[in-house]
């Protein structure tokens, strides 16, 4: 899709502002009532949705206007989508496909950021979004896990980028390993094989990289005959399941988050959890977890003329309601000893961890700022650990953690669950 | 005309580099115009400041707050009030709130619900400056308008800043009107073109009793939200009536009785905006409601603070129903459908849905004044709008308009609107026509209408209150800085 494809919906901001903040009847008070990291942060009308939206709108009729407030605007975007489920409680209308199709638009237009170019072009050398030391699979040297393109596996184990190359996030893969192998599941992993999933480029920007990525991906998945894919890594999820099938990539592959897959074991008795976690712990939605790992609606249509904003065929839009947020909560739950507190901003209206759209790269200090904004809310609900689904969220809510000095631990889920087996 | 580099160094020395922007590539974000400048204020102390070197520099501003579309003229400084978003103060002895501009209404309610109050959010929505002024779903309960705003920090065209009442003698906030100066007609004017100029920075809110909960039991996800359970006495219910007499009669009534929470005179259409999740869904449900609706009808919340209470209340109500023939829509009694108009509902969280979702656009004419008056003239407004509907060019809605009692109901409002894409020339234009005709009809049947002018015309008619006005704005601002005044939405 194009910006212009677009046109109508940006057309549609009312300016209301309602994309500011977590939707309205969700709102607790004077704390922890925005939604968007962005104009929390940044303050002026034109890095909110809303604003972006309006900025687009008048691009289409006016050209774009290249600036450097311009392109800050566009790359201090985590692209998390709460704007989106706020402003879909009421409107009818695609609110972060616009924003992320101006993105595309500058990219096309070679209005890049340059911190975020040096990361594609280390993808395109390297395969992975992060640098690169020693093999991917590295990690896995001595745990007897099957090589899916050469043993049949019942489920690939996408491990990613983050949790293959950074020593302090190999545990994650580690874990689910253990997990699975516990479960006795017949899983593999991919290896050298393994390619970055091309999520976070996509993010950024660069539709290309992405759509290489996920065809080397894809051509490998058929090769192995896997048919069940499972990632501990929220952006891998997205983009496996929602944008490789947005892009017609994914055919019938099934698609499970870690989550998902434990939940399943679990419930069919194939999991236990016996051992004890005492812990009282608040879990963070992952993004590309919840509202935006909802699954890709197909559609095409035209504007039925006159006097509403409707379509043939009709269009349904994806405002978040289909993410994964149960699985995850039924795990923790699962725990023997872990208590959950939830907070105020959960589900479909969760606070972004500040690690999306290539924030980490291209502004690391916004990033740290939205995570700190969640360890702030964590740590409102008394609970000693900010529990999470994706690498991603760990690193940068640790990373928050050490800026502020707080005593709060970040865990995955994984890591709780390997606990209790 | 840009700033020039000394005025922009000037005003960057107040606020700080990262507060203040002329890039044009921003400004779309705003409005569709060139403003000199975009200025983002922290404080009082930053608006008297950004104020007197406008008035230095001669160049016009306008405050704006949350972001709803206004009229910008060329080469405006905007301030934009983004950063004063505190809420300063909920005084529950003497039940007031403190804002600044930018909280918004569904902030400070989550808050004051919490220590059972509440306030008069307006028909805007709960996405709005909770210092807004104005008329909402809850004025049978906490009045609207300026009846709601106690002291005010106002920082004047010319840069001084203005404590009105109580603030204006002692640093309280209790009373608009004294100890210390009372200049309520200025803060609070509503004809145009008298709209206070100069930029509103705070200011005290009443609260109210809340007889509901601390926060509703919201389940489910966006766009469906439900409640777990109806909150202990509380009840909503929409009933319709064979006629307007009839409805009217019982409006009145129970605006006598003192026994709503809220009366919202809702027509069908806008019923079915509130509980549908889609466009297409507010279709079927509006065709469905037309037939189970038996005329013209109002939606009712009823709050008790005891069993009794709210036993008491629910009997006036039916009786008081009963004998205008009233009839209860069947659809709003699905437990389901009531708990999530209770939220929406006390919580002002719908508005967009039933003015914005179906078109993107809407063009309105609210009417005060004495409602079972005002109602007629709505009746014609609304078969003014027959035409329209039949051609297309604007959203069915049955030609409904809508309102409520303020208080015990004879005094209210009555609005009338007409949803249309804003994108079709022709639905514009037809709009603006049907807006100016009913807005001058309103006028020559002598209604009030904030929509009414030319002020030339509606001035004389007004004891030329304009010529006066304009005296006391030049009075206020001499160097004419503050064109659009303050008023925030």
């Amino acid at each position: 899709m194009a910006l212009e494809q677009y046109k109508g919906d940006m057309e549609m901001c009312c300016r209301c502002s309602a994309c500011k903040f977590i939707p309205m009847q969700k709102i607790k008070g004077s704390e922890f009532s925005y939604a968007c990291p962005s104009i929390a942060r940044y303050n002026y009308h034109a890095y909110s949705a809303g604003g972006r939206m309006n900025i687009g709108a008048h691009a289409l009729k006016n050209g774009m206007n290249y600036t450097p407030k311009l392109l800050d605007v566009v790359y201090n975007c985590q692209l998390c989508g709460a704007c989106g489920v706020s402003c879909n409680y009421a409107m009818d209308m695609e609110v972060l496909e616009p924003i992320t199709e101006f993105r595309m638009k500058c990219n096309e237009d070679g209005k890049t950021d340059t911190k975020l170019d040096k990361v594609i072009d280390g993808l395109k050398k390297t395969g992975s979004m992060v640098p690169v030391k020693g093999k991917r699979g590295d990690w896995a040297t001595g745990l007897k896990i099957k090589d899916a393109t050469k043993e049949k596996v019942d489920v690939l184990f996408h491990v990613g980028c983050l949790t293959s190359y950074d020593p302090a996030m190999q545990k994650l893969a580690k874990s689910i390993a253990a997990i699975l192998q516990k479960a006795g599941v017949n899983f593999g992993i991919a290896g050298d094989a393994e390619t970055c999933c091309g999520g976070r480029a996509y993010q950024m920007g660069y539709k290309d990289a992405f759509l290489a990525q996920a065809k080397k991906n894809m051509e490998m998945i058929k090769k192995a005959g896997v048919k069940t894919l499972v990632t501990g890594c929220a952006d891998g999820y997205q983009a496996f399941k929602v944008l490789y099938d947005q892009f017609d990539l994914k055919g019938d592959l099934e698609v499970l988050h870690i989550t998902e897959f434990i939940d399943r074991l679990i419930k069919a008795g194939k999991l236990k959890l016996n051992k004890k976690v005492n812990l009282n712990v608040t879990y963070h939605d992952p993004c590309r977890l919840g509202r935006l790992g909802e699954p890709w609606i197909h559609w095409s249509g035209k504007k039925i003329p006159g006097d509403r904003f409707v379509f043939d065929p009709p269009k349904e839009y994806r405002r978040g309601t289909k993410g994964i947020y149960q699985p995850p909560r039924d795990v923790l739950k699962s725990i023997p000893g872990v208590k959950l507190t939830e907070m105020t901003r959960i589900m479909d209206y969760s606070w972004c961890c500040g690690a999306g759209g290539g924030v980490t790269d291209s502004n690391p200090d916004f990033a740290v700022w939205t995570a700190q904004k969640r360890i702030e809310e964590a740590i409102s609900t008394g609970a000693e650990a900010l529990v999470t689904a994706c690498p991603w969220c760990e690193k940068t809510l640790n990373e928050a953690i050490k800026a502020s000095g707080s005593s709060l631990k970040v865990y995955d889920i994984v890591e709780l669950v390997e606990r209790a087996i | 005309m840009a700033l020039t580099k000394e005025q922009y160094k000037a005003f960057e020395d107040v606020v700080g580099a990262e507060n203040i922007s002329d890039d044009k590539a921003i400004m779309p974000a705003y409005y569709n115009t060139d403003f000199a400048a975009i200025i983002l204020p922290g404080n009082t102390a930053e608006v008297q400041a950004c104020v007197k070197l406008c008035n230095k520099f001669k160049r016009q501003f306008r405050p704006i707050c949350t972001g709803w579309s206004g009229m910008f003229p060329k080469d405006l400084i905007l301030l934009d009030l983004r950063r004063m978003n505190h809420i300063i103060e909920i005084n529950e002895k003497n039940m007031y709130a403190v804002v600044e501009p930018y909280v918004i209404s569904a902030e400070l309610q989550a808050e004051v619900m919490k220590r059972g109050f509440n306030f008069c959010v307006k028909g805007a929505g709960t996405n709005c400056s909770a210092m807004l002024r104005g008329h909402g779903h809850l004025d049978q309960t906490t009045s609207g308008d300026d009846r709601n705003h106690l002291a005010i920090e106002w920082v004047t065209p010319e840069g001084e800043i203005v404590r009105s009442g109580a603030l204006g003698s002692a640093d309280e906030w209790f009373c608009g009107d004294g100890p210390g100066p009372s200049i309520r007609a200025i803060l609070t004017s509503a004809v145009p073109p008298g709209v206070t100029p100069g930029v509103f920075t705070k200011a005290a809110v009443k609260l109210y009793h809340w007889p509901g909960p601390a926060a509703y039991p919201i389940q489910g996800h966006s766009p469906k939200y439900t409640l777990s359970e109806i909150p202990p006495n509380m009840m909503a219910r929409y009933y319709s009536f064979p006629s307007v007499e009839k409805m009217w009669n019982a409006e009145i009534k129970l605006g006598e009785n003192e026994i709503c929470y809220e009366l919202m005179g809702f027509n069908a259409a806008m019923v079915a905006c509130n509980i549908t999740t889609c466009n297409e869904e507010e279709e079927v449900v509006f065709a469905k409601m037309s037939k189970e609706v038996q005329g013209p009808g109002f939606f009712v919340i009823i709050g008790g603070n005891s069993r009794d209470d709210f036993e008491f209340k629910k009997k006036v109500l039916e009786q008081i129903v009963k004998e205008n023939d009233g009839k209860s829509l069947k659809t709003v009694e699905n437990p389901e459908i009531e708990g999530i108009l209770l939220c929406q509902c006390t919580r002002i969280s719908a508005s967009i849905r039933e003015t914005f979702r179906a078109g993107g656009a809407f063009n309105s004419i609210p009417i005060m004044g004495q409602r079972d008056l005002t109602i007629k003239w709505a009746i014609g407004a609304g078969k003014a709008k027959e035409p329209l509907i039949k051609k297309g060019l604007i959203v069915d809605d049955g030609g409904a308009f809508f309102g409520w009692g303020v208080e015990q109901g004879h005094l209210g409002k009555t609005e009338i609107f007409c949803k249309f894409d804003p994108q079709n020339a022709e639905a514009k234009k037809a709009v603006e026509d049907w807006q100016k005709e009913q807005s001058h009809r309103a006028f020559t049947e002598r209604y009030f209408a904030s929509t009414m002018g030319p002020q030339d015309e509606i001035g004389p008619a007004l004891m030329n209150y304009n010529l006066w006005w304009n005296k006391i704005v030049h009075a206020l601002d001499p160097n004419g800085v503050s064109p659009e005044g303050g008023a925030l939405v």
